[in-house]
């Protein structure tokens, strides 16, 4: 039970009559009484005639997905069952990263009848987004007092990665099929594989010509070559505690997967099996066998809900985990960070174990404000700032040196840049037929 | 789509009768304690020994009850009175009335003082104050504490002392002068009695000096109940007065209560009412809060700036400008076409061939300068800034090396730490 700012107005009111009639303190004091007396007397009977804010039927209608930065539209069904009119205002308790804006709306529903609530949504953090309750506040025929009751009406959106690093994708699919031998240029590689004979034509390089075919054939005839196809790539997601900080108002984990999903869209356009998990001290998402279409979107469902874990990252569980996804050679990219010596030791000491079967990349974000304070030196503070990021950059520098020892691959970036340069280094290993 | 049809949804809210239900105990528990609370504060005041002293109705050892109710017993009229006008309307409806009076806040002025005198013709003032005995008998003063009192009897002729025969002692006592025409009994040497008899013209003034005589603490002791029952029960009617705050005269200019209209306490009044209306309109959630759990906010650089406030705090200079330095050859190597494992010696040879310095000033930027101060470190970093931009000028635009500030056309993709061209101005530090 509420009351209303009109029922405060009315209350408020009552001082006209008090200083025109109200002569004696007694006389005043008496109309003071009546007054609040009739006010309060209005009000139960409003409240006595508002419709029942429990006889109320709901039902909600809900797109299932949406990608973080899109807009939706959360519709809500109210039937009112009771016997007397509802006016009501409605709130509809999304949790507050669902982006409601104002969940506040007013409407009047005749007995028996229903109406629609739409709330546009426009989430602003990736996961799960729920509503449970939808409270109604129903007024009075007079508007002075309120019933008001939380009804139970559970929702549930996911919201997506917003995978804005698919900007990058028509450009690489591009050098992808100039690989490919789709093109005139035919590219020549250690590792690519023969394809097929045709006659040459003008402007093939001349190294390509078979010359025991030409001989057979009276005619001049080249090799066609290929890049491998079917090859593995498992991309391992580190959720550890290190995934949690922040880059230009990103986690390193939001990087990590606009990285993946670059990397996941265009291996398995050039015919490449991509598998994928994410983990820290247990599997946290798990993405295995699919293809196509139906890879990315099983990708972004198992990422949209995945959230950095306060843990450190287990390293030596790594490798079965890749051992389980694939006993072939593979392409593995680690998504994780590399800062100091001594956080990285984990893993550089299991490195050896998966780059004595597979090709490893590992891949990190790095901070551009690092990179943009050693360039500020105006004053005291700043040289000691612009020392301090020397040293993490000669930190990590150093441990990316480390990595290359073990025989891995370092991909390093500023999170807008990460994902192309993962996807560049792909198609570099690509056509150096290293995968 | 998520359908809930078919039934009314469930409410979360409790409804009033199950919150009723559920808040009974407490509801109990307060309105017990509030009980117990009351009960003790009654029995509490019952024990105590409140109440005015002298007081007729009062049963506490400081009151009188108890010579009032003799008095009632022996068919003498006891009236109250709290203020002078009712004593006076007492006064005038009896034919011969006694009046008691005591006054130890000294509420009245001596003009009402005055005017008490003529109320009756006996007058009964226990505990007499300066101001009264200034008005009404001058030549009375105070006497002190009477240790004892001299001989037996009253030694005067005071019909109601004499049959009291004595007081006890340690109570307050009267002086009279050797000379006056008053009368005293009960005397205690040096000129100090117990009572004082004072002839006014319009009354029979008798001064009781000790409060305690009267009281129902100590009306059995010695003669006090003879004492007070003779003086007051002279005659048929007792008028019992005992003046209050309602006896002090109003002075001054009007208080801001007279002059406010009467429609102002009601509208204040009126105005909290609102308030607590507009409370509730305002206060009143519309549901419950909704939880979410957040993720942890860090910011990756936190470490790199709690490191350079160590290095602050500390005046790690050397360390500082250590870290500057092995960033910046290591540049320079990659920059002049050295491994970045080459020798220091090497490197600063290639740098200042390259750049046409001595050798000897590129080794001081590089490697011997130690910085004493904090501006010697500022110069220091500026010194080493400058050398990484000359180097940059000479590889970059080898052949117009004397033609500065371009900026290299493509850098290599290991320097990208050096793209960025400082900001000019800054070397003015």
């Amino acid at each position: 039970m509420t009351v209303s700012g009109r029922f405060t107005l009315l209350v408020a009111l009552g001082v006209v009559p008090i200083v025109l009639l109200g002569s004696s303190p007694a006389v005043a004091g008496g109309i003071l009484a009546l007054w609040l007396l009739l006010s309060v007397g209005l009000g139960v009977l409003d409240l006595a005639l508002a419709g029942s804010p429990r006889a109320v039927r709901l039902e909600r209608s809900l797109p299932t997905r949406v990608r973080l930065g899109e807009t939706l539209t959360s519709l809500l069904y109210i039937t009112n069952s009771g016997p007397r009119r509802l006016r009501a205002l409605v709130r509809d308790a999304w949790q507050p990263s669902a982006g409601a804006g104002n969940n506040r709306t007013s409407l009047t529903v005749p007995a028996g009848e229903r109406r629609l609530v739409s709330l546009p949504l426009t989430p602003f953090r990736r996961g799960e987004r729920r509503v449970d309750r939808v409270t109604i506040r129903s007024y009075g025929p007079l508007g002075l007092w309120a019933r008001q009751a939380t009804l139970e009406a559970p929702g549930r959106i996911r919201v997506l990665p917003p995978f804005n690093a698919r900007k990058h994708l028509p450009s690489r699919i591009t050098r992808l099929k100039e690989l490919d031998g789709r093109t005139s240029l035919l590219v020549r590689g250690q590792g690519t594989e023969f394809d097929s004979l045709r006659e040459y034509v003008r402007g093939d390089d001349v190294r390509s010509i078979d010359w025991r075919a030409t001989a057979r054939h009276h005619d001049v005839v080249v090799r066609t070559w290929r890049p491998e196809r079917d090859r593995r790539v498992v991309i391992v997601i580190d959720t550890g505690r290190t995934s949690a900080a922040r880059i230009d108002n990103e986690t390193r984990l939001d990087t990590a997967f606009e990285a993946a999903l670059l990397l996941a869209a265009l291996a398995s356009k050039a015919g490449d099996r991509v598998d994928m998990i994410a983990f820290d001290r247990r599997v946290r998402g798990r993405v295995q066998g699919a293809q196509g279409a139906e890879l990315l979107s099983r990708m972004v469902d198992t990422l949209a809900v995945i959230d950095p874990e306060l843990l450190e990252m287990d390293w030596a569980g790594v490798p079965a985990q890749v051992r389980a996804i694939t006993s072939q050679r593979a392409l593995v990219v680690l998504l994780t960070s590399i800062d100091a010596a001594g956080a990285s030791t984990a893993l550089l000491a299991v490195l050896p174990q998966l780059t004595r079967r597979h090709t490893v990349v590992v891949a990190s974000v790095t901070d551009p404000t690092t990179l943009q304070a050693t360039h500020e030196r105006a004053d005291r503070e700043q040289v000691y700032r612009a020392a301090a990021a020397e040293r993490a950059l000669l930190d990590v520098a150093r441990v990316a040196a480390a990595i290359r020892q073990q025989g891995a691959d370092v991909v390093t970036g500023p999170p807008a840049e990460l994902p192309p340069r993962l996807a560049d280094h792909y198609l570099a290993l690509k056509l150096a037929g290293r995968l | 789509m998520t359908t809930l049809a078919g039934t009314d949804a469930v409410a979360t809210t409790p409804t009033l009768r199950a919150a009723a239900r559920r808040s009974r105990f407490w509801v109990l528990a307060g309105v017990g304690a509030l009980l117990v609370a009351i009960a003790a504060t009654l029995l509490a005041g019952a024990g105590s020994g409140g109440g005015t002293p002298l007081a007729a109705d009062n049963a506490a050892p400081a009151g009188a009850r108890a010579l009032a109710e003799v008095l009632r017993q022996q068919g003498v009229h006891l009236t109250t009175a709290k203020t002078l006008d009712e004593a006076r309307t007492l006064a005038a409806a009896s034919a011969d009335p006694t009046l008691f009076f005591t006054d130890p806040n000294g509420y009245l002025s001596n003009d009402q003082l005055s005017t008490l005198a003529g109320l009756a013709p006996r007058t009964v003032v226990v505990a007499p104050d300066f101001l009264l005995l200034q008005t009404l008998a001058p030549s009375v003063g105070f006497g002190g504490v009477a240790d004892s009192f001299d001989g037996p009897g009253a030694r005067c002729d005071l019909p109601a002392a004499i049959r009291a025969g004595g007081v006890a002692p340690g109570g307050k006592t009267l002086s009279l002068p050797a000379d006056s025409a008053e009368r005293g009994c009960f005397p205690s040497g040096r000129g100090s009695f117990a009572v004082v008899e004072v002839a006014l013209p319009s009354t029979e003034l008798t001064l009781v000096a000790d409060d305690g005589i009267f009281s129902n603490e100590e009306i059995t002791a010695s003669g006090h109940a003879a004492l007070a029952l003779g003086l007051l029960g002279a005659s048929a009617d007792l008028i019992w007065y005992q003046p209050t705050l309602a006896d002090v005269a109003v002075t001054g200019p009007p208080s801001l209560g007279e002059l406010t209209p009467g429609w102002v306490t009601p509208s204040i009044l009126l105005f909290a009412v609102v308030f607590l209306a507009a409370a509730v309109w305002q206060g009143r959630r519309l549901g419950p809060l909704v939880a979410e759990n957040l993720p942890v906010i860090v910011r990756a650089s936190e470490t790199m700036e709690g490191r350079a406030r160590l290095y602050a705090r500390s005046n790690a200079r050397l360390r500082a400008l250590d870290s500057l330095r092995v960033a910046t050859v290591q540049r320079l190597a990659t920059r002049v076409g050295l491994s970045r494992l080459a020798s220091l010696d090497d490197i600063v040879l290639a740098v200042s061939a390259l750049t046409g310095r001595d050798p000897a000033e590129v080794r001081f930027v590089l490697v011997d300068g130690v910085p004493a101060r904090d501006r010697d470190l500022i110069a220091q970093s500026d010194l080493l800034q400058d050398l990484e931009r000359a180097v940059i000028d000479a590889s970059g635009l080898p052949a117009t090396a004397a033609a500065s500030a371009a900026p290299p056309a493509s850098p290599p993709a290991t320097t990208t730490a050096t793209d960025t061209p400082t900001a000019p101005g800054r070397m003015d530090l």
